[in-house]
């Protein structure tokens, strides 16, 4: 069985068109077992109870952001070693910054295609 | 690719909402009410906009939103202060972006100077050193991240924490008192508080839940065996609920083995079944909870911090209108069938069968409560419609030099969405108007005593069945000797005519009236207010106005809620079977002859109460033969028009009340003066749906030529 078929990702993303377009790109890659959230607390919660390999999620989000969610994350035992790909538009050095000290895996600059999406998880996970 | 395709539809679905957030922030800003958080959501409504149309490759949408997203952020990093002028800026962009957006979508172009000037407008408010209002690519061009890979080995040791040494797990058993409730405590957040040591899941047992009947909302039932795992003291666990300490049944303690956690495993390590990770869900589909693995965790219900804000939008379905509209149709269709069962019920020589009698009774409470409950679904808030207004508004008063705000009220009213669709020219030209024509020049205003800026209250609210919508103006009020003077100067009515108030101002509808002088750039364009009236006319409403002068003008609409069904009462009018709608008629009365007078040859007058009424005969007035032998006295229906006065009207017989769906016939006919529309009843036959307003208007409009009805012939 390979990576491919065992990856299991969450998208968090509180717009449905990036959470399709996301979507599709795993689909196009061949990433069977992904769920996804509209909403970065609710997506938390489930990695707490559920964790995943890898999480991709939108920079702006209302309630809280990709960032928070990603210190979140780290901050918890069971979920601290997830993977973590950050989706932006604009990736400002103080982001970029903030993302590196809290280990963030990998980083997608909108507007995205599904080669660049492909690219970047397997930076973070090998070859795919 | 057809993915793409419905991915594009569902963003601009999309953008309709971000939009409308994006309006409500702008109000709330403008009225000062703000707060971080909003100036926070405009921006991101701009800025999910901007990446969603990237996309989709939408270049001018980007370059124009990113521009927009520039200035927002300086202001929601505070280098930008809100300032009325910027505030002005933001509003008109917003408006822009709405046509940007909805040029997109339409796949038409929008001139490009337009959105150069909207662009510039924007970035005058940037620094000029801010590279940042630069084409979106440049300020991340710079950037690079270096990924960093994961370690999947990590995630093994994850699985089964070996080397943890402070990893404790916990299993609480916690069950409530209703103290406990009574004194405010929340179980939920002590809960919220326990994840904070460490990850929670919660197990929760309703066996003590009684059986409905029995239940009693005062006593709680319910049992939560919690499993915590953390590298916390006991103590501190304790302290989580120090609180609640003796209202609440608690006994804590450490577990032998290691809590089920959710094994990642990859390869050959993977259990031989396990269900895949919560299901993909369709994108346009609302949310629906993550189902559980069938782990031994299958009970539990994951508990997180967040566990009490986790409220936010309702969940929602997004169909497509003609499936919604099909439904409609069959449950209209519905409806009849069942109003020929119930009559043919009614009809069968064997009534006494009690049990099929309860059974029609059930079918027509169970129909009638499909039908209210598939209307619901095309009911919609008049909300984003009275948004566009604000727009109008502004570029209203952007035109004509005049300044004006837009108060709206009763956002939250539901209409039918083909009343809201159709609603729109009709209140758009009336809110122009009322910019244009109603309200002075800030000059003006201000030797007047009032403020300069114009204030135009848009409302909604239901009223006895309907929606009345009420476009109300501060402004100077109609100048009724300058419309009677272009009325007689036109030929609209006779020099020598005396009218009352109320007539004045209804000749504003009469068709080719114009009353600006000059023509302006937003009115003046041939189209007059008789166009608004019979838009809301055709949707079965009616347009008042009411005008103080100095004081300002209001424009009433009254709208039906639903286009579909009616309650009417069936009567009958020379043998012809005629539906009046309840929702004017006010009684129905046999009076005294003694209570009937004759005023001149033909008019008579019901006096009632002290007040004269008008009496019309129906049938006259829809030109069918008149009642040679006159049943007297006569039978009346005492209605109530738009304009709050009454008439009574001379029916034959009063039948049945019922709910009957409406049946246009403008489509299939022709456009019937008296006449609104037509039903199929219960025994099949067609019946006309009275226009009792046209029929009592055309009364008080005795000079307008009397029109060759078409039920003459047919009749």
């Amino acid at each position: 069985m390979s990576l491919k078929e065992n990856l299991r990702i969450m998208i968090v993303d509180d717009m449905s068109v990036s959470r399709a377009l996301i979507a599709q790109s795993l689909d196009e890659i061949g990433i069977k077992h992904y769920a996804t959230e509209n909403d970065a607390k609710v997506a938390l919660g489930k990695l707490a109870a559920n964790p995943v390999h890898l999480v991709i999620s939108d920079m702006n989000m209302p309630g809280m952001t990709g960032l928070q969610l990603l210190r979140a994350l780290r901050s918890a035992k069971t979920t601290q070693r997830i993977g973590f790909i950050l989706i932006t538009g604009t990736p400002s050095p103080d982001i970029v910054r903030e993302g590196q000290q809290l280990g963030l895996n990998n980083l997608i600059r909108k507007p995205f295609t599904s080669a660049t999406v492909k690219a970047a998880i397997e930076s973070v996970v090998g070859k795919l | 690719m057809s993915t793409l395709n419905s991915i594009r539809d569902t963003f601009f679905e999309e953008c309709e909402d971000l939009m409308a957030d994006l309006a409500d922030g702008l109000a709330k800003m403008q009225s000062g009410s703000a707060d971080p958080e909003t100036v926070n959501a405009v921006f991101r409504a701009v800025h999910s906009v901007k990446g969603g149309a990237g996309a989709f490759s939408l270049t001018e949408l980007v370059a124009f939103s990113h521009q927009f997203e520039t200035v927002l952020d300086e202001l929601r990093s505070d280098r930008l202060k809100l300032q009325p002028e910027l505030m002005f800026t933001l509003l008109r962009s917003a408006d822009h972006l709405t046509v940007l957006i909805e040029a997109a979508r339409d796949g038409v172009d929008v001139d490009a100077v337009v959105t150069q000037n909207s662009a510039a407008a924007l970035r005058i408010w940037l620094k000029p050193s801010s590279d940042a209002a630069d084409a979106p690519a440049s300020a991340s061009e710079s950037f690079s991240f270096a990924a960093v890979t994961l370690d999947f080995g990590a995630f093994d040791q994850l699985n089964d924490t070996p080397n943890e040494p402070e990893l404790k797990h916990y299993e609480i058993a916690f069950q409530p008192t209703a103290t406990l409730f009574s004194n405010g405590h929340e179980p939920a957040l002590l809960f919220g508080e326990l994840s904070r040591l460490g990850t929670v899941s919660s197990t929760i047992d309703l066996g003590e839940l009684p059986a409905w009947e029995e239940f009693d909302t005062t006593v709680p039932f319910m049992k939560w065996t919690l499993k915590l795992a953390s590298t916390a003291e006991i103590d501190q666990v304790r302290a989580v609920f120090e609180f609640v300490d003796g209202l609440c049944k608690l006994n804590i303690v450490v577990a032998p083995m290691p809590v089920d956690q959710e094994a990642l495993q990859f390869e050959a390590s993977l259990p031989p079944a396990p269900a895949p990770l919560p299901m993909r869900q369709a994108v346009a589909e609302p949310i629906a909870p993550v189902p559980e693995k069938p782990s031994p965790a299958v009970k539990a219900a994951s508990v997180s911090p967040q566990i009490s804000d986790q409220h936010g939008p309702k969940p929602t379905l997004r169909v497509e209108l003609d499936r919604v509209d099909r439904l409609i149709n069959a449950v209209g269709e519905l409806i009849i069938n069942q109003a020929m069962i119930a009559q043919r019920v009614n009809e069968m020589p064997v009534t006494t069968d009690s049990e099929v009698v309860t059974y029609v009774e059930d079918y027509r409470l169970l129909a009638r409560d499909i039908q209210e409950a598939v209307m619901a679904i095309r009911a919609q808030p008049v909300k984003p419609l009275f948004q566009r207004m604000s727009r109008i508004v502004r570029e209203a008063a952007d035109a004509t030099g005049k300044s004006a705000q837009l108060l709206a009220f009763g956002e939250e009213i539901e209409v039918d969405k083909t009343v809201i669709e159709r609603l729109a020219d009709p209140l758009t030209h009336m809110i122009r108007n009322a910019v244009d024509h109603g309200l002075e020049s800030p000059e003006d205003r201000i030797k007047a005593g009032k403020e300069a800026c114009g204030t135009i209250r848009l409302s909604a609210a239901h009223r006895s069945g309907r929606v009345i919508i009420s476009i109300k103006d501060d402004g100077a009020g109609l100048n009724r000797p300058k419309i009677l003077k272009i009325a007689k100067d036109k030929g609209l009515i006779p020099q020598d005519a005396d009218l009352v108030e109320a007539d004045i101002d209804s000749l504003l509808f009469q068709p080719g009236f114009s009353t600006a002088q000059k023509v302006s750039n937003l009115s003046g364009r041939g189209v007059g207010l008789d166009v608004v009236r019979t838009a809301v006319t055709a949707l079965g409403g009616r347009v008042a106005i009411n005008s103080v002068p100095g004081q300002g003008t209001e424009f009433t609409i009254s709208l039906p809620l639903t286009l579909a069904v009616m309650d009417g009462m069936v009567v009958s009018v020379r043998g012809q079977t005629m539906i009046a709608p309840i929702s004017s008629i006010v009684e129905t009365i046999r009076p005294a002859l003694s209570e009937v007078h004759s005023v001149g040859p033909s008019s008579k007058y019901l006096s009632i109460l002290g007040e004269f009424i008008p009496i019309i005969d129906v049938a006259a007035s829809l030109g069918i033969a008149p009642n040679t032998s006159p049943s007297d006295p006569p039978l009346l229906l005492l209605v109530e028009s738009e304009n709050q006065s009454q008439c009574a009207l001379i029916v034959d017989e009063v039948h049945d009340q019922r709910q009957v769906v409406i049946k246009g016939l403008e489509h299939n006919y022709r456009s019937v003066q008296g006449v609104s529309a037509a039903t199929v009843l219960g025994n099949g036959q067609i019946a006309l749906i009275l226009d009792l307003d046209a029929i009592a208007f055309q009364r008080s409009a005795p000079e307008a030529p009397a029109e060759a009805s078409p039920l003459t012939k047919g009749a």
